[in-house]
């Protein structure tokens, strides 16, 4: 089955919301969202690793390197207070953009 | 919170730039490397699970270059590239670059240092309270500038009546100079400020230590008003920045005075150009000065205030109009002098200080400030048109990169990057001279007569300061994208397909040499205007230094001395100085000596009065007549010249007084009669005075003013001290020894005060006309040069591109003189055209040299001589002096020319 593209602006979101969970690497966070998305998604590390940079530039994101349970060295992504705060804002604003567009298409 | 972690994080990724592109290579290998180890797993060699999983990547370097792009701030590794390639190509060009940097440096730096004056006299707001409603309070008397000077009662009356100001206060119209005696200094005359009370209050003031004068020493003449507030500065080199100095005491003029506190740096009162460091309750002033010049209404101050917000300056200038109507007629009354009717009072705005500076030289800094700007400008045009020479040549770069890939966005933004680079290197050096330049300027203008009240020299603190830098830089990219952009779109004049067909060529094109003409024929027009306008003001200079002055200013020596010190009495003075002039007269070179109560142009003199016996006048023309006192020869030695009857003798000294009269006041008084042997009284006199000369009119106080009605009286027919004048065969300062020799062995305890000759004593009252001349001189100048450069830069170009042609010419017979002309016409052709425009242009802005010159007499006199503003003459200079630039700028490239070998030339393809 062909995978779904990830629609604009979501990327954040979801990176977000996996890390909002543990912190985590990036293999770590594209695997993350593969299997929670049923195998749906699949983000490419060229548009993974930009929103990372992207990210932890805007203070949402830190990061740091440690061991993983392999005993590989990775950089681990942690939310800061100020990705909590961003998170609950585009959690909240998804919700009423997808609420909105389920009662469009039902209602119609 | 956000933006500083972007600025950090931004500022990371350039200063430890290794640092994170490691941290990048590193986390995408250990991204590859779980991938790697996950399809292992899964099945398959190391090898291809390794293979598989960068491919799944996309791209180890492209997914980092994504990286980097997406990054905020990744604009900042653009422009750093850029710069580094931009800098590259400078120094790669080493010459061209020098030449575009220093003229864009001679450009930016004269317009910075003209800017930092116009600054710091007419912009820079005084570090007041609100300096936008800070207003002052003017009138004009007919002859004199406009003043702020009023009797403190009026100042109280206008304080007390008016509905328009916030506050109105009152301060010394001139800084009085005390002798002060410190704790522990010797005593040193100081300048010192009376103010109202409500003076630091009303503008905002705060102390650095103690406090300021306020409402408790507003009691004239209390004891309490015994105190003194001293500047930072004064603080600083007197005490020390001593804190304890606030409760200590001075002996001001021999009264303790206790300091209360110290204003903070960056106060130096109202007035651009001094700096008094003691400043008084005006109360205290009956302590100091005895009799008070304050409470008999001699002492005069100035005014300033807020205005009432909503409040505008007509209405301000309408209401005080009315009230200082009484003023003036109290002043007509007081004076017999019907011209006061005809002041005008008005408010204008103060917050860059009080207005006797600007009212000097604010016109003659614009007129530069205009200047500058055209100079700019064809530095500008200069450049763009190297720039776009050199854009020619690097024509096949820019094709390579556009068929690489490279975006139009990005190479207009390259080529703006390297004129940017130049112009920044041009601004930085620009600074440098404008810092010197600026110096220069104000040491020139402190070298002038002060305006009445203000020390001489003046004060003037020019520093290129954040404001002044701010410009330079504005300048620097205003300048940068205006020379920058002209190549930079050029170089998309033709599609880069096209252009890829002539790689192999030089890649000219026929706009582009049409442009290249344009360019130079514009910067032949600008340096007309700028030449013409140059030409213009240093002959009107000349022209005010010599034309109808009635006087020679050449070769006059003028010797002050300073009789209060001897203790001589002046029936004691008059022998001695009468011994001291027939000593002058004999040193040798001296052709002849006298004195004179005032010299002309010397900014001080007096007037009266006076009645005719069988003259009447209307009572609106009537005039005071102008008065100098002088000794026997003092026509001769001032080559003032004598129309009828006889100078001065020694015997006049028991005489019936008796007086030597200039035409106009013959003219104005006798008519065609003959005014010798006629009498006049002076006002408030009886005894008759008999006229018995009559010499050429002369100019008395300012030469911008026509010869007013002039009386001289015998100097030896009345007491008085008066200056040595002395008319010399050698240079003037050449006999100052014999003179001082000569005065310290007649009264060794009265010391020369000053030593001037007549000429330099006229060019300090002339000073923004010479300002104008220099710097208007300077330029053009500059100008010319440029206009050289650029068109040496299109003809040497020219004869390398068209050497295969001057060679077939050769070939085929033409000679020297004829491939000399074939370059020589290119440049007058170019010089022709650029004068057919800028003569128009350099006529109309004529009209506005001719106004300000207008105005700049006319706010220093009654009646301003129009000296005659020739139109053709500077016009015809300029075209000549680009002519001569033409042919100095096309020898080098026609001796190129005529020396083509047609062999090489021709086969060179």
């Amino acid at each position: 089955m062909e995978r779904l593209d990830i629609p604009q602006g979501t990327l954040d979101l979801m990176i977000l919301t996996i890390l909002a969970r543990e912190p985590m690497h990036g293999y770590g966070i594209s695997q993350r969202l593969a299997v929670l998305s049923h195998d749906q998604f699949h983000v490419n590390p060229g548009s993974l690793f930009p929103s990372l940079y992207r990210l932890e530039q805007d203070g949402k994101l830190k990061a740091d390197w440690r061991p993983t349970e392999n005993n590989r060295r990775a950089k681990y992504y942690r939310l800061t207070a100020s990705g909590r705060r961003q998170l609950e804002q585009h959690r909240e604003r998804w919700d009423r953009v997808s609420f909105a567009v389920m009662s469009v298409l039902e209602g119609a | 919170m956000t933006l500083l972690h972007r600025l950090a994080s931004m500022l990371r990724w350039i200063v430890r730039r290794d640092d994170a592109e490691q941290d990048l290579h590193d986390e995408i290998q250990a991204f590859v490397d779980m991938a790697a180890a996950d399809k292992m797993r899964d099945g398959g060699s190391a090898a291809d699970a390794r293979r598989m999983a960068v491919l799944d990547l996309g791209g180890v370097e492209q997914t980092k270059e994504r990286v980097r792009t997406g990054r905020h701030g990744a604009w900042l590794d653009d422009v750093a590239r850029d710069v580094q390639y931009a800098w590259r190509m400078c120094v790669r060009n080493p010459g061209f670059s020098a030449v575009v940097v220093i003229t864009l440096a001679f450009g930016i730096g004269a317009s910075t240092a003209i800017f930092s004056l116009v600054d710091i006299v007419m912009l820079r707001a005084l570090p007041v309270r609100q300096p936008e409603r800070l207003v002052e309070l003017l009138f004009k008397y007919p002859r004199d500038p406009r003043l702020n000077m009023y009797a403190w009662k009026y100042y109280e009356r206008f304080r007390d009546q008016n509905h328009v100001f916030a506050d109105l206060v009152a301060l010394s119209d001139h800084p009085g100079h005390f002798q002060v005696v410190g704790p522990t200094s010797a005593p040193e005359v100081t300048d010192g400020m009376y103010v109202s009370g409500n003076f630091f209050e009303a503008l905002g003031l705060q102390p650095a230590i103690g406090r300021l004068i306020g409402a408790d020493e507003s009691q004239i003449g209390s004891p309490r008003a015994a105190v003194a507030v001293i500047t930072w500065s004064y603080w600083k080199s007197r005490f020390n920045l001593d804190p304890t100095v606030v409760g200590q005491q001075l002996l001001v003029d021999n009264v303790p005075i206790t300091i209360i506190g110290v204003t903070r740096p960056g106060f130096s009162g109202l007035q651009l150009g001094m700096d008094p460091p003691l400043w008084m309750p005006i109360a205290a002033e009956p302590l100091l000065q005895k009799p008070s010049r304050l409470l008999d209404g001699s002492g005069q101050v100035s005014i300033v205030g807020h205005l009432k917000s909503g409040v505008t300056l007509q209405q301000a200038t309408a209401e005080m109009r009315v009230l200082d109507r009484q003023r003036l007629a109290e002043l007509e009354a007081r004076g017999h002098d019907i011209q006061w009717r005809s002041a005008t009072t008005v408010v204008e705005p103060a917050g860059a200080g009080l207005s006797t500076l600007r009212d000097r030289f604010a016109s003659a800094l614009l007129l530069m400030m205009a200047a500058v700007g055209v100079l700019m400008l064809l530095a500008c045009v200069n450049v763009a048109s190297m720039l776009l020479a050199r854009s020619a040549a690097r024509r096949r770069e820019m094709v390579m990169r556009v068929a690489l890939g490279a975006g139009r966005l990005r190479i207009i933004r390259q080529v703006l990057t390297e004129s940017l680079l130049l112009s920044s290197l041009g601004g930085a050096c620009g600074v440098l001279l404008a810092y010197f330049g600026a110096h220069a300027l104000v040491t020139m203008i402190v070298s002038g007569r002060s305006p009445v009240g203000m020390p001489q020299p003046l004060q003037i603190p020019v520093h290129i300061d954040l404001r002044v830098l701010l410009f330079a830089a504005a300048t620097a990219v205003a300048t940068g994208i205006l020379f920058g952009v002209v190549p930079a779109w050029h170089t998309f004049g033709s599609a880069p397909s096209s252009s890829l067909h002539e790689f192999g060529g030089t890649g000219e094109t026929r706009t582009g040499k049409r442009f290249a003409h344009v360019l130079v024929v514009a910067q032949v027009a600008l340096s007309v205007i700028l030449l013409g306008a140059a030409a213009l003001f240093v002959r009107h200079l000349s022209a005010i230094r010599t034309v109808g002055l009635g006087f020679r200013t050449d070769s006059v020596l003028q010797v002050r001395l300073d009789w209060s010190r001897g203790g001589y009495t002046l029936e004691q003075i008059n022998p001695l100085r009468r011994a001291i002039l027939d000593r002058l007269t004999s040193i040798a070179g001296v052709r002849s000596a006298t004195l004179a109560a005032m010299t002309p142009i010397s900014g001080v003199g007096g007037s009266q009065f006076i009645s005719v016996q069988g003259f009447s006048e209307n009572p609106d023309d009537r005039r005071r007549v102008n008065l100098n006192v002088v000794a026997p020869k003092y026509f001769e030695t001032l080559g003032t010249p004598f129309i009828a009857g006889r100078d001065f003798a020694r015997e006049d000294e028991w005489r019936p007084p008796v007086a030597i009269v200039n035409q106009s006041m013959a003219r104005y008084y006798f008519g065609s009669t003959n005014p010798l042997g006629r009498q006049f009284t002076f006002q408030g006199q009886t005894t008759p005075v008999e006229i018995i000369g009559v010499v050429g009119d002369a100019k008395y106080n300012d030469v911008h003013d026509t010869p007013p009605r002039t009386i001289y009286s015998d100097a030896f027919q009345r007491l008085g001290t008066g200056i040595f004048v002395l008319r010399t065969d050698v240079p003037p300062m050449s006999i100052v020894p014999q003179v001082r020799t000569i005065v310290h062995d007649t009264v060794a305890n009265v010391p020369i005060a000053t030593v001037t000759t007549l000429a330099e004593q006229v060019d300090a009252s002339i000073l923004p006309e010479r300002l104008i001349a220099m710097l208007s001189g300077l330029f053009g100048a500059l100008a010319a040069v440029l206009v050289a450069v650029g068109l040496y830069g299109l003809l040497a170009y020219t004869v390398t591109r068209r050497m295969k042609e001057i060679g077939l010419r050769i070939a085929i017979g033409a000679t020297n003189r004829d491939v000399t002309w074939m370059v020589l016409a290119r440049a007058l052709r170019l010089v022709l055209a650029g004068v057919i425009i800028g003569v128009p242009m350099a006529l109309w802005t004529k009209g506005y040299a001719a106004n300000v010159l207008a105005a700049m007499a006319a706010s220093q006199a009654e009646a301003p001589v129009t000296l005659p503003v020739d139109t053709t003459a500077p016009i015809v200079i300029a075209v000549c002096a680009m002519l001569t630039v033409a042919i100095i700028a096309a020898y080098v490239p026609a001796r190129r020319a005529m020396s083509v070998n047609p062999i090489v030339a021709l086969r060179s393809e």
